[in-house]
């Protein structure tokens, strides 16, 4: 099998050609495949052993002033919580974010080189990139290694000469454009939410909010999402983060604790 | 047609146990010095740190075989940057080159977990933590390897800081001074070494500061 | 109209379906709670009096230790002690219910228990299990016919021998028996033998470790040294120590007074002892 490398390529071919020294090094190196008959088997193995971040809430509308986007923080290992601070909405350029949920590095990666094309498409074509060839660049790739073992559900969201652009793409191949995505292990939760509130003509505050929510009762349901809701909405002059929150916190904003009346006061607690 | 290889498997987990601290001024990288495989003690002298660059420390757990292939790749790489360049690699710059690296051995991984820190291009501590594939977040802290289920918590309980996500922005800082982490450090690893089979023997602190790099050495339970 | 299953009396024996069905299911991928394992280091010597045992204190859960010092000496009668290894449910269980059986036959016979005694029930009851009791035992006792040391494998087979390993250590402890172990060994020599021994596999076995037990028995009577070595102290402890400052939040105080229903008699009778 081939496999298509060329997003690895450096985009600086400049000393490679004549310095010997760096052969080997300087060429963008290529996957590597293990020498086994049984691939899928050991993808299957190897991936149990190191991969994180599973369980996953993003989602990602558009409304009357443009896109908004959130997204949980936690990453999970099986049952331990690997980290609370992941940044699953990644800023590709200034007008674009992509959301994150599957394998980290696989977001992470792709992502990043997703961004690298897009400033090449830009100064080749004196134009930034639309939402549609953005996203169609990234399925393109996760295509080319379907059945590899890859795990991504990802968005990509942004504004463009067209307007506000939503795509969902992943891994297997998909990609759909649309209104209204959620994905993730907490997407159903978030569905919820987002579903019985969304208005196409609402302010950017009402989204925001909308949002919040969505990723709050997720967090809550969903064991697998938590840490930090943040929230980023796109407009014509690109993208701006809105809110990060605790939803700890959030918690405690949506359900107040109130000050029942004490049936009984502490002194006369009879001891043992 | 017969099976070739009923079952071929490239990876041994030699376990051991890394933390890094990352401060104001100072970055802290500690790992034990124990390689085992199964019940077996290997070595009780097995160095898990690396100096990558005059400020960059990466502190490796899991499979020593691929830890010392990548430790190799990425001194080569290094060492090609510093003659284009003439200057030795940021921190953050080799922080993206381990991602890059670890991924691109997305289908057949170095099953190793590392955890690089070092100071940043202010001066500050700064610490990387990874997946085996690359995925890698900037932290204050961080624990990982056979005894980090039993670190981690004791971290988090001692240093947790606002999420840097959070918005307003938070002060996030680790409010420790160098001794005091250092300190911290040991303590977690006595720890660690009681309950975890894997981590034991020795343990090996690095401290970077502006000075430069400072090593210090603890014994631990050899059992 | 007859029934096409014949009732069958039960069969006598021992019934190992449960076992089939554990197989397959962790073939399925449901696996059982995991046990308490010690993988350990048990040994004895035949001395010029009479035996020593020796043992490690470390009880692990997979690569975590969850008994920095459990005792794996078990008594099986006065005169007579076991090591054991394996699971630590089954080792324990295994030797409870011999040592029972022995004192409910020192009642009937009125005289000492012999070794063999507890070996034959031991290996007996291991033997029935198929080996499915996971218990690696080190038997060692005086009796009326002098001192003896057994070991006792998980199927059922046993072994009589002038010095025993068992256990994930017992390599390592072996190898310090085969270099220096030789006989008429006097009381401290040996005991100082078994240490060493139970140190190697202390160190060099991952499964094994923190202190020392020992445990001498002579014509005369038993001396059970528990931690006769403690080579593993904690080896770093904060000076200043921690604090945990934040407290947890009290957020709401309500007391809710459990109905009174139940009556207490007072001056009722005593109970009878």
């Amino acid at each position: 099998m081939k496999l298509d490398t060329s997003g690895l390529e450096s985009a600086e071919p400049v000393w490679a050609t004549f310095n010997e020294l760096a052969d080997g090094f300087s060429a963008a190196p290529s996957f590597e495949l293990p020498n086994t008959t049984d691939f899928d088997g050991f993808q299957k193995e190897a991936i149990q052993m190191v991969k994180p971040a599973k369980g996953t809430t993003t989602l990602a509308f558009i409304f009357k002033e443009g896109v908004m986007v959130a997204a949980d923080s936690r990453a999970s290992m099986g049952g331990y919580i690997s980290s609370q601070s992941v940044k699953k909405i990644i800023e590709i350029n200034p007008y674009m974010l992509g959301t994150m949920a599957g394998g980290a590095a696989d977001c992470q990666f792709w992502h990043r080189n997703l961004g690298i094309k897009c400033r090449l498409h830009e100064l080749a074509n004196k134009r930034r990139i639309s939402v549609t060839g953005a996203s169609k660049l990234l399925a393109n790739i996760l295509y080319s290694y379907r059945g590899m073992g890859l795990s991504v559900g990802t968005m990509i969201a942004g504004w463009d000469e067209t307007g506000p652009g939503l795509y969902y793409v992943d891994s297997e191949g998909g990609r759909l454009k649309g209104m209204r995505f959620s994905v993730g292990s907490g997407s159903p939760y978030a569905y919820g939410v987002l579903d019985s509130g969304y208005r196409y003509d609402m302010s950017v505050e009402e989204a925001a909010e909308l949002a919040r929510r969505a990723i709050y009762h997720a967090t809550f349901r969903d064991g697998a999402s938590g840490g930090v809701a943040s929230v980023y909405h796109v407009g014509p002059n690109g993208w701006k983060k809105l809110s990060g929150d605790d939803v700890g916190e959030l918690h405690y904003k949506y359900y107040p604790v109130m000050p029942s009346t004490v049936e009984q006061e502490m002194v006369e607690v009879a001891g043992a | 047609m017969t099976k070739q290889q009923a079952n071929w498997s490239p990876y041994d987990n030699n376990g051991g146990s890394c933390v890094a601290i990352a401060g104001a001024d100072y970055c802290v990288v500690a790992a034990d010095t124990r390689m085992s495989t199964g019940y077996n003690i290997l070595t009780r002298d097995y160095s898990k740190l690396c100096k990558l660059a005059d400020k960059c420390v990466m502190a490796s757990s899991g499979f020593q075989a691929d830890v010392k292939a990548l430790q190799k790749h990425l001194a080569a790489r290094h060492l090609i940057y510093q003659h284009q360049h003439n200057k030795q690699m940021s921190c953050p710059a080799m922080a993206q080159l381990l991602s890059n690296t670890l991924y691109y051995k997305r289908f057949f991984p170095y099953y190793s977990f590392n955890v690089l820190g070092g100071l940043d291009n202010e001066g500050k501590g700064c610490v990387f933590t990874y997946d085996a594939v690359g995925s890698y977040e900037k932290v204050g802290y961080s624990s990982l390897g056979s005894g980090s289920t039993l670190i981690m918590p004791f971290l988090d309980n001692q240093l947790k800081s606002p999420s840097p996500l959070l918005l307003p922005a938070q002060d996030a800082v680790t409010p420790l001074v160098e001794a005091e982490a250092v300190d911290l450090v040991k303590t977690v690893f006595a720890s660690a070494s009681e309950r975890d089979i894997y981590t034991g023997d020795k343990l090996e602190i690095v401290v970077i500061n502006a000075d430069g790099i400072h090593r210090e050495y603890m014994d631990l339970r050899k059992d | 109209m007859s029934k096409s299953v014949v009732e069958m009396p039960p069969k006598g024996g021992f019934s190992f379906d449960l076992c089939k069905r554990n197989e397959m299911l962790s073939k399925k991928g449901v696996n059982p709670p995991s046990f308490r394992k010690t993988g350990t280091t048990i040994v004895g010597l035949i001395f010029q009096d009479g035996v020593i045992l020796g043992a490690d204190t470390r009880a692990t859960e997979g690569p975590i230790v969850c008994d920095k010092n459990c005792e794996k000496i078990h008594y099986m009668a006065p005169n007579i002690y076991c090591c054991g290894a394996g699971t630590a449910a089954d080792t324990e269980a295994v030797t409870d219910m011999v040592s029972s059986q022995l004192q409910l036959h020192r009642y009937h016979t009125g005289r000492e228990s012999r070794v063999v005694t507890a070996l034959t029930l031991l290996k007996r009851h291991l033997f029935n299990y198929q080996g499915y009791v996971s218990a690696a035992l080190v038997l060692g006792g005086v009796d009326v016919t002098g001192p003896h040391l057994h070991t006792i494998y998980p199927h059922g087979s046993t072994d009589t021998l002038p010095f025993a390993t068992m256990g994930s250590g017992s390599l390592a402890a072996m190898a310090v028996f085969e270099s220096k172990y030789r006989e008429g060994l006097t009381r401290d020599e040996g005991i100082a033998l078994v240490t060493e021994a139970i140190c190697s596999g202390i160190f060099n076995d991952l499964g094994s470790g923190s202190n020392v037990d020992v445990c001498v028995i002579t014509k005369a009577g038993k001396e059970y040294l528990r931690n006769h070595l403690q080579p593993n102290p904690r080896t770093y402890t904060s000076s200043k120590g921690y604090s945990f400052p934040k407290k947890t939040e009290v957020l709401l105080t309500k007391i809710t007074p459990l109905k009174e229903k139940v009556e207490i008699i007072e001056g009722g009778d005593a109970m009878e002892e």
